[in-house]
């Protein structure tokens, strides 16, 4: 009943506002559903044990900020804060400096099997993680490079590359190539009209690709935990801790998942104009 | 239908977009140049440990006895094939991905019908139905596994403020698996509205105006103008999830493992097992191999099936 009939809506425009009122409504508590359990998880970042811990849920109450206390100061979490932020912030920078080299030829010069190179860097990304993880453990752990952060940042720069290849081409040849062309007759060189023209030009699009490739290393899990020890964990790898088979702090870990999630959160709303062809690997504008 | 493509195949079309009138600049050595750190990274990483894991697979090899690989040639292939927990762990990892892609196809397109014609707040909903998309996987998992509690988590309180008996939702060998399902139908349904919504605000408006004129009620204009006009932006929607949930681990890990007895085991979640936890380093080689068969497969069905040319 969520889309009237056409034909009365535009004869009876009071339907018409009754079937917006209806859609509203209907949204309304789809998004609620979605909405509910995160904000479950934030309130209860807030509150104390027996708050939490009560048959009713109670929605209303006195916040505190113990379990944020107790999370900043204890377990290793600021270690491993500052570890995903590293491993999140180096492999965004090489992935995207890496893809560019791939991606800005394809856009815009001649190259022999063009569409092979896209397809394959594509098909990579169908390669499920587990199936990879495997032979590079191996590897890794001959070349003695399991447990540092090294590791995980080379297997996050090659999770995004893919998605980073595509969506740089896509964003530069939106740039118009009679800028280029102009620059070329000025005499720069080609680095120069790519690091002087394409790249200022392209920054907005490059910025949301950057924020993307942050955010899905920042949310990795898999080949953080298996390449990771003590000392390199990265903050979603650190979450995993909190819940012991005996006592499982909940309010401490809703905090700590209120922090992992924070970041992801104000990353992806400040690239919400490009989250669609970002996500889409640039099928959907 | 130019103005379509150039909405919603923009990979595609894109290169027609920069100007037929001249072709693409002829690629001197640099260009080349640029490309080869990329693709050699992308080489290393992905085209040696692919032969070096199908040789492993080849070999029993345990990493808890510190005993050299020895080549057995297909035995674990042999193996796997008449291993009960493969072929379970096979339709496990099937039943999970079919239900869940395909209820969340069905969800997120009748959403994005819903909010495509704008009402007062909608953009603010947007955003806010984004919200567990961009949460990690693995915090999903936490918050399933307390939300799902049976004496304080909030879905039990929900259930039983309604009068409804509290359920041991990942508990139970019926409810584990269609529970996870429901999970990762909470998590990424988000994400297939955020596209499917964008492709429809993208369609050329004098379409759908031109079927009003014509009399067509919406069903109709839903079926015969929307579906094949976003069949594109459909595919790859349903295409990336299809891939994605086919390395479902991270719920499992932080909820179920696997269990209770092996209802919720995938072939990731096998695979991590048989690797990681018993070492079992050759089996689980080969094992990847086959969940990698599988993939491309229905992969390769999909896009068949979808679009035949493509």
């Amino acid at each position: 009943m969520t889309i009237p009939d056409v034909r009365t809506r535009r004869r009876r425009p009071i339907i018409h506002r009754a079937s917006v009122g209806l859609r509203a409504i209907i949204a309304a508590v789809m998004t609620l559903v979605f909405v509910a359990p995160v904000l479950w998880m934030i309130t209860t970042a807030f509150k104390t044990g027996n708050q939490a811990f009560s048959t009713e849920v109670q929605w209303f109450f006195t916040p505190t900020l113990d379990n944020f206390i107790g999370i900043l100061s204890g377990f290793g979490f600021v270690k491993a804060f500052s570890n995903s932020l590293q491993v999140s912030l180096i492999s965004s920078l090489l992935a995207i400096l890496l893809a560019s080299g791939i991606a800005y030829p394809l856009a815009r010069f001649d190259i022999r099997g063009k569409s092979a190179i896209l397809g394959t860097i594509l098909s990579l990304r169908i390669v499920p993680p587990i199936v990879l993880i495997i032979p590079l453990f191996l590897v890794m752990r001959t070349i003695g490079l399991t447990g540092t952060l090294t590791a995980i940042i080379i297997m996050h720069v090659f999770m995004n590359l893919p998605l980073a290849v595509w969506l740089l081409r896509g964003f530069f040849e939106d740039v118009p190539k009679e800028i280029e062309e102009a620059a070329q007759i000025d005499g720069l060189s080609g680095l120069g009209i790519f690091f002087r023209i394409v790249l200022p030009l392209a920054i907005p699009g490059v910025a949301a690709t950057a924020l993307l490739c942050f955010v899905f290393s920042w949310n990795e899990f898999l080949f953080a935990s298996i390449l990771s020890n003590a000392g390199s964990q990265t903050l979603t790898v650190a979450l995993t801790q909190y819940v012991t088979p005996v006592g499982t702090q909940w309010t401490f870990i809703m905090a700590a998942g209120t922090l992992v999630a924070i970041p992801v959160w104000i990353a992806a709303l400040s690239a919400q104009k490009y989250l669609v062809r970002g996500l889409s690997f640039g099928a959907v504008k | 239908m130019s103005i379509m493509k150039n909405n919603l195949s923009g990979a595609r079309t894109a290169s027609k977009q920069s100007g037929p009138r001249r072709g693409p600049r002829k690629a001197g050595f640099g260009p080349v140049a640029a490309m080869i750190p990329g693709v050699l990274f992308l080489a290393a990483i992905a085209i040696y440990p692919t032969i070096y894991s199908l040789s492993v697979s080849l070999t029993r090899w345990r990493l808890t006895t510190g005993e050299d690989p020895r080549f057995v040639g297909l035995e674990n292939y042999a193996n796997l094939l008449s291993d009960s927990s493969f072929w379970n762990s096979v339709r496990v990892t099937l039943v999970f991905v079919i239900f869940a892609v395909s209820i969340e196809f069905l969800i997120a397109f009748l959403m994005a019908l819903l909010f495509f014609r704008g009402f007062p707040g909608d953009k603010l909903m947007r955003t806010l139905i984004l919200l567990p998309m961009l949460c990690a996987p693995i915090v999903v998992g936490l918050l399933a596994r307390f939300s799902l509690e049976p004496t304080f988590g909030i879905v039990n309180q929900l259930m039983r403020s309604f009068g409804l008996p509290t359920t041991e939702f990942l508990g139970s060998t019926e409810l584990a698996l269609p529970t996870l399902i429901a999970i990762d139908v909470w998590q990424w349904t988000p994400f297939l509205f955020l596209i499917f919504l964008a492709a429809m605000q993208g369609l050329p408006e004098e379409i759908i105006e031109a079927s009003k004129l014509d009399g067509a009620s919406w069903p109709k204009i839903i079926w015969h103008q929307f579906l094949p006009l976003l069949q594109y932006p459909l595919m790859v929607g349903i295409l990336l999830r299809l891939i994605d949930s086919f390395r479902v681990y991270e719920i499992i890990f932080m909820t179920t493992r696997g269990g209770p007895i092996d209802a919720t085991s995938t072939m990731s979640w096998q695979i991590y097992d048989v690797g990681f936890r018993s070492f079992t380093i050759s089996y689980a080689a080969a094992y990847s191999w086959l969940l990698l068969l599988l993939v491309l497969f229905t992969v390769n069905l999909l896009i068949r099936r979808m679009v035949p040319k493509f």
